[in-house]
């Protein structure tokens, strides 16, 4: 059985010493002004410049195994799992269950990796290279999970994920299972379905924004490749905060053109699509940042209403993915030989 | 062939005769072989170049969308994903006759894919792995007309350049050895033509 973070009592249930914490770690966080001098700066630059920081130790630990840029990406991975641990070290009560529920992301994500990683043959070395260990599941944990077999992974999984019946022929079904699984778990929390307190409908419009975010998205992409009606309603997540089923199940099976234009009905359009959506747009990459831009912003306007609650700490957690993902986005952009342009639309700042 | 070891008999001409036929309308076929496929080679060369250029920018695209891809999904990311896409695209190897060339043909099924048979599930990735999938699809497809055509234009021009051997050695040293060779032993039976002739004379004188 694997050894799960909230067992270890060792944090506080309180939300005043919890976000105090959390307050002296957000301090921490590059500001704003320093990603225009990163995007200034070359490869060896950045890391350099990360060897000063937060992720110095990360660094210096992963320096003998990467080089380059994907020394930064493992050490910013790092980072991230050990900061998201420390989240779950330090609280307890229902501070620490809203925050590994949230954080069961990474687990769904681990999961997957293991899954397509036995499937492709690849070796567990290979697999331990591609898992980000910010979830429940410590790195020692997805090591002893990487060792079994696909039948034994499955059947000792199976107590807490929908992995009944799986076969590697439907990776792809269950990698949506387990992604659906994941935001109906989330909305079922009590603190989200019924939120009783202010804080805690402002964790709830937070986590429910997110799944209608997570419904356009899917929605998005597959009217743009014309997947058929049935499989997309078995996609989209129940629960979202503006877009319930019905408005959902109407918004599928559309022709892309068709798609947009009833898109304008909806709530979102106003405030935020009708600036990102045109009816011929080749790529929705603009519409994923878009979108992914206006949810990190909502949960960060929020994040002040209530300082002594989850509210702060879900700021963190978002606010320190949203550093990792800029700071990869500038080191690969470069890599890539991205124009600064291109780099700058997609950053969150 | 030697002149020395020629026979100036009058079958031997008759033989020479028959070679000489046969050279000139086997040089007149390898031409008319050679200029065709020539032709060919110009019209693949052509098909070629255009190939090539799409080659290059959908590698250029694919390069793009994948270091994008990269950059926001993370390496990590990409690479765990790619693990799910165990399928490989099929590939029949079928072979055409260009003139009496054999040049290869190579079907492919199973390249392009739908979203939803990609191996990858769609809640958890984003439309940048979908669009880096799309354009390396779209570039495994042209590798594979690339290279269909360039196996051809090699093979064109193996057998143009045998074929242009044949003709230069029918052309430069089998019909003028065989002609000599035809022009000596006329020469020779004359000469003893001439020869029997004086012989009579004197027998009678």
């Amino acid at each position: 059985m694997l050894k799960t973070p909230w067992k270890q009592k060792q944090g506080t249930k309180s939300y005043a010493y919890l976000c105090a914490r959390v307050r002296a770690m957000k301090s921490k966080l590059l500001p704003k002004e320093v990603y225009p001098r990163l995007m200034k700066m070359e490869v060896a630059e950045i890391t350099r410049f990360i060897e000063d920081s937060e992720y110095k130790a990360d660094v210096d630990e992963l320096v003998q195994r990467y080089d380059g840029v994907n020394l930064i990406e493992h050490a910013l991975n790092q980072n991230l799992a050990l900061t998201y641990r420390k989240l779950l070290t330090i609280s307890a009560g229902e501070s620490h269950q809203l925050i590994s529920e949230y954080l069961r992301w990474w687990d769904v994500w681990n999961i997957k990796t293991i899954l397509r990683g036995k499937k492709y043959g690849a070796t567990d070395e290979e697999i331990l290279e591609s898992v980000v260990s910010a979830g429940q599941f410590g790195y020692h944990d997805l090591m002893m999970i990487v060792q079994k077999d696909v039948p034994e992974i499955t059947e000792m999984l199976s107590q807490n994920y929908p992995l009944e019946g799986y076969s590697e022929e439907e990776l792809d079904h269950f990698e949506n299972v387990l992604d659906k699984f994941y935001y109906e778990k989330l909305t079922e929390i009590e603190a989200v379905r019924k939120p009783k307190t202010k804080s805690h409908r402002l964790f709830s419009e937070m986590i429910r924004t997110e799944v209608d975010m997570k419904n356009l998205k899917t929605l998005f992409r597959s009217a743009k490749a014309g997947v058929e009606r049935e499989r997309i309603i078995d996609m989209l997540i129940p629960g979202g905060l503006k877009l319930n089923t019905i408005s959902l199940i109407k918004l599928t099976g559309l022709p892309f053109n068709e798609f947009t234009t009833s898109l304008r009905d909806y709530p979102y359009w106003e405030e935020h699509l009708s600036s990102i959506v045109t009816e011929d747009m080749d790529s929705l990459i603009g519409v994923e940042i878009g979108l992914e831009k206006y949810w990190l912003e909502y949960a960060a306007r929020t994040s002040h209403y209530y300082p002594l609650s989850i509210v702060p700490i879900m700021d963190y957690i978002l606010s320190k993915r949203n550093e990792v993902d800029n700071i990869r986005m500038i080191v690969r952009g470069r890599e890539a030989g991205l124009s600064d342009e291109v780099i700058r639309s997609r950053l969150v700042l | 062939m030697a002149i020395r070891d020629i026979k100036p008999t009058r079958s031997e001409l008759i033989e020479l005769k028959k070679k000489i036929k046969l050279a000139g309308s086997g040089h007149k076929l390898l031409k008319m072989k050679r200029d065709g496929l020539i032709l060919e080679f110009f019209e693949l060369l052509h098909r070629a170049k255009n190939v090539r250029s799409e080659l290059d920018s959908a590698y250029v695209l694919a390069n793009e969308k994948i270091g994008l891809a990269k950059a926001v999904e993370g390496a990590v990311a990409i690479k765990s994903i790619a693990f799910a896409l165990k399928d490989v695209p099929h590939i029949e190897l079928e072979s055409k006759n260009v003139m009496g060339v054999v040049v290869p043909k190579i079907e492919s099924s199973q390249v392009r894919k739908d979203l939803c048979e990609r191996g990858y599930g769609i809640i958890g990735t984003s439309s940048c792995l979908d669009e880096a999938v799309e354009v390396h699809e779209a570039l495994v497809e042209k590798i594979i007309v690339v290279a269909e055509i360039e196996t051809a234009i090699k093979k064109l021009l193996d057998d143009i350049e045998r074929t242009k051997r044949r003709v230069n050695a029918l052309e430069f040293k089998v019909i003028p050895e065989l002609t000599e060779a035809e022009r000596f032993i006329e020469l020779r039976l004359e000469e003893m033509e001439r020869e029997n002739t004086f012989r009579l004379k004197r027998i009678k004188a």
